[in-house]
């Protein structure tokens, strides 16, 4: 607990930090190589064929959004689009874009580019596409460089959906007719062989290797990037990335890209940083999905019970070495906009949750078992397994056997959200920069869909929580909407539709000689820009 | 005696067509009992994926047709040789192969080569002394780096050259964006390959060293050896002339089945020093319900393991001239 409270900390300055880092005595240096390992390797490079970690680390630093972000709440500013106007009824945004940009072939940036890459590849292909725009009715391209986009009803985070990641600006002039008119575009050469705008471009690409992008000389910002190169090394074993980290082989593994022990050995050295800063903008959180269909998860003294069994704190400090803090909801305490404050923390209290199935009539049989209750996991690594035999263990002292079942990724995906024959599973959701984007979906009744995945597997129908999450969609950020949210919230800790875990950070470990990393909420999607070496 | 070999080759590689096509089919059909498809994986990466999404990327895929008309499609683009597109990595099946093809080779050759001569010199060596000290210290090595799992021996082996001498590179095929060409780019891989092929080689060797001994030993109690003995013959000459060739056979054979895994590369050593071979590619494949990639290594890995069993009936012919093939 004390370690996440001091990376918690440490993120806070971190970020405070940030805009006086080039103020400061060291002024930047220009060249050099940045290397980074993350695995698995990349499939694609464009997060319109899968936005994958992997995948958005690496193309992120190729393709531009229309817009770039600063600080932990992603406040928009210029970006490819150098200004843009909202109407008074949020319902139309003109965007201007930057004089003389060029892709990477050399080829202008054109309106028709942004046009294409919203209504073309974006709502077609993003898996995130229809919450973004959705209620796009047109998009008009009066000149070269402008860009209007119109809207059938307000969407309040519109102006978040413009990260590289989320809305990668693409080149029109790359995809043939006959790719979008049968909807191959995942199979266009340009998702193996990128051009973008973005500061660095495709140098080489080995697979099963490496990757190297080198400075885009032609990049509009002046000056800018600082880095020759940034190359990725695909290093697919947990010890040998440790290894190439701590001999300085490799500068940075991002996003938890080595083994959490390893994370807390290499945490230590002096010759590097480890910080959980700069991805407030994902909000990666981590709950228990219940099978609300049957007895007796329907039950909710049984959900309240799993959720007073388990103690958030030592998980977060045994299992996860510290990486992370207790949930105490759906939405992650470090969301500066819409986190509910006034939510109460989620009580370890064994022997409560015994008085309560007590009390609900689940009796101990002569084995002291009540019921059988069979776990899965998310089958990321090692710590998700450590994870579910602790809780295995947990519940077991309340007289819940609660055996554990391993399956593959296709394998859990299939019983979770295809078959529904799981019964409680561990399972990560990314918040986004709006619970519109990333929480409402695994909460509303409307998306208890079979075979679409990370959505309300859980069999959940609250109409009064239906109404607040369509309401807050469709309401501008302010007060209203914060309230509105903040009732929601309660509503998802009352009703524990799933049971809340704990806020996994996202550590990132890179070596000292690296500055300049941590510039907003999604530090690693972006541009790298301005990160130089010492 | 030729005309009878060249007829037994022939008729060969006529059966291995109809071998090659079943090994497909079963595949095909053991593959698809797998629980998920690859637009499962994918619309689970993309995190936030509706029905519509998942079902545009079965489209795609081909994957909505009934799954005997997605197998005639298959076998039909087999006979052409077409092994089809990767689903995730949206290239042709074969040049992902070929691209990896190079590095297994060169690894697995070097491993395989490493061992089958050292473990043929200690095998033969052991069981030139049997019960003697050197035996034993031979016989317990052998068995204790076979027991050893490669992904720790691999480990130890980056921790001592690579950490504390600083004698090796930790993992990779070449130095990264150095642009080396010719004879620096081949002393460069070569740098890079001494532990991979080590940590893989030992194991190998443990396995041939006992074969060999056991094999050698079989052969010493024959009564030809007794006869060359009888005639006055060096210890020497009986072992490495007369006993070696006979007590071959065991270990041509194990060869052969080597070979044909060499294909499948190994995915423990490849993973711990990040070697870009097959291995890792198939292990990725099968994580991600690739299908059509994975259907592409196993088909190709067969077609190498029928070969490489031929071979290794040729080869028995050469070694022992009284097997004839009918």
């Amino acid at each position: 607990m004390k370690a996440s409270t001091i990376f918690t900390m440490a993120a806070a300055a971190l970020i405070a930090a940030a805009p006086l880092a080039g103020a400061g005595a060291q002024a930047p240096k220009k060249g050099g190589t940045l290397t980074y390992t993350y695995q698995p390797e990349p499939t694609a490079i464009s997060t319109l064929a899968t936005t994958a970690v992997p995948v958005a680390l690496i193309s992120t630093k190729i393709y531009d959004g229309l817009l770039e972000y600063a600080g932990p709440g992603l406040d928009p500013k210029p970006g490819l689009a150098e200004s843009w106007t909202v109407s008074p009824d949020n319902l139309s945004y003109s965007f201007k874009l930057r004089q003389g940009v060029k892709w990477h072939d050399g080829k202008p940036l054109t309106s028709a580019d942004v046009k294409f890459s919203i209504e073309t590849l974006a709502l077609n292909y993003h898996s995130r596409g229809k919450t973004y725009f959705g209620n796009v009715t047109a998009i008009e391209t009066p000149d070269d460089r402008s860009v209007v986009v119109k809207l059938k009803a307000p969407v309040p985070y519109f102006l978040k959906a413009f990260q590289p990641s989320e809305t990668p600006i693409m080149p029109k002039h790359a995809f043939s007719e006959q790719e979008i008119a049968e909807k191959k575009v995942r199979q266009a050469k340009v998702m193996q062989e990128p051009v973008g705008t973005g500061p660095f471009k495709m140098k080489e690409w080995k697979k099963g290797s490496h990757i190297i992008l080198e400075r885009n000389a032609d990049y509009w910002k002046p000056g800018l990037p600082y880095l020759d190169q940034v190359v990725l090394r695909v290093l697919p074993d947990g010890a040998a990335r440790a290894i190439a980290v701590e001999k300085g082989e490799v500068d940075l593994a991002p996003m938890t890209a080595l083994p959490p022990a390893e994370i807390q050995r290499l945490g230590k050295l002096p010759s590097l940083v480890s910080s959980q800063a700069g991805s407030e903008g994902l909000g990666p959180i981590m709950w228990l999905e219940t099978n609300l269909r049957e007895k007796p998860l329907a039950d909710l003294a049984v959900r309240q019970a799993i959720s007073l069994a388990i103690d958030r704190d030592k998980l977060v400090d045994v299992i996860w070495y510290g990486m992370g803090k207790p949930a105490r909801g759906p939405i992650v305490s470090g969301n500066p906009n819409h986190f509910n404050a006034a939510l109460p923390k989620l009580e370890y209290n064994p022997a409560k949750a015994n008085k309560l199935l007590d009390d609900a009539g689940y009796k101990r049989g002569p084995d002291g078992v009540r019921f059988k209750l069979p776990q899965n996991f998310l089958p990321y690594g090692e710590e998700w397994v450590r994870q579910a035999e602790y809780i295995k263990q947990e519940l077991g002292k309340i007289g819940i056997q609660a055996d554990i079942e391993s399956l593959d990724m296709g394998g859990w995906l299939k019983k979770v959200f295809t078959d529904w024959t799981y019964q409680i599973t561990s399972d990560f959701h990314h918040n986004y920069v709006d619970p519109t984007i990333g929480v409402q979906r695994a909460f509303l009744s409307t998306n208890i869909q079979k075979g679409a995945t990370f959505n309300n597997s859980m069999g959940y129908v609250n109409p009064k929580l239906d109404e607040l999450l369509q309401k807050a969609a469709a309401t501008p950020d302010g007060p209203e909407r914060k309230k509105l949210w903040d009732d929601a919230q309660k509503i998802m800790q009352d009703d524990l539709p799933v049971i809340y875990l704990i806020e996994i950070g996202y550590t990132h470990i890179w070596n000292k000689r690296v500055k300049g990393l941590i510039t907003n909420g999604i530090s690693m999607y972006s541009n790298w820009d301005s990160v130089w070496l010492e | 005696m030729r005309q009878a070999s060249l007829l037994f080759l022939v008729r060969r590689l006529v059966q291995v067509v109809p071998v090659v096509l079943a090994i497909a089919a079963v595949n095909f059909f053991l593959l698809r009992m797998a629980p998920g498809d690859v637009a499962d994986i994918l619309a689970g990466q993309m995190g936030h994926a509706t029905l519509e999404f998942t079902q545009q990327l079965r489209r795609e895929f081909g994957l909505d047709q009934p799954v005997y008309m997605q197998f005639f499609y298959y076998i039909g683009k087999l006979l052409t040789l077409d092994l089809g597109r990767s689903h995730l990595q949206q290239a042709p099946v074969i040049d992902l192969i070929l691209d990896r093809l190079p590095a297994t080779v060169i690894l697995m050759l070097t491993s395989i080569l490493i061992a089958i001569a050292v473990g043929i010199v200690l095998g033969v060596a052991a069981a030139r002394r049997e019960g003697r000290l050197a035996d034993t210290l031979v016989s317990v090595t052998a068995l204790v780096v076979y027991a050893t799992p490669a992904f720790w021996l691999g480990l130890m082996l980056i921790v001592l050259f690579s950490i504390q001498l600083d004698l090796l590179p930790s993992g990779g095929m070449y130095q990264i964006g150095a642009g080396r060409t010719g004879l620096a780019h081949a002393l460069d891989v070569a740098k890079h390959l001494v532990l991979p092929s080590v940590t893989l080689g030992l194991f190998y060797v443990a396995i041939y060293t006992r074969l060999m001994r056991a094999s050698m030993l079989e052969v010493y109690g024959l009564e030809f050896i007794t006869t060359a003995r009888a005639k006055g013959l060096s210890e020497t000459t009986i072992a490495w002339t007369h006993a070696l060739r006979n007590a071959l056979l065991p270990v041509v054979t194990l060869a052969g089945v080597q070979f044909g895994h060499l294909l499948g590369g190994s995915i423990l050593v490849e993973t711990v020093f990040a070697w870009p071979g097959l291995g890792r590619l198939v292990f990725d494949a099968l994580l991600q319900r690739d299908l059509n990639l994975l259907l592409g290594i196993l088909f190709v890995s067969s077609v190498v393991v029928v070969f490489a069993n031929l071979a290794v009936d040729l080869i028995y012919g050469l070694l022992d001239p009284r097997i004839v093939h009918k």
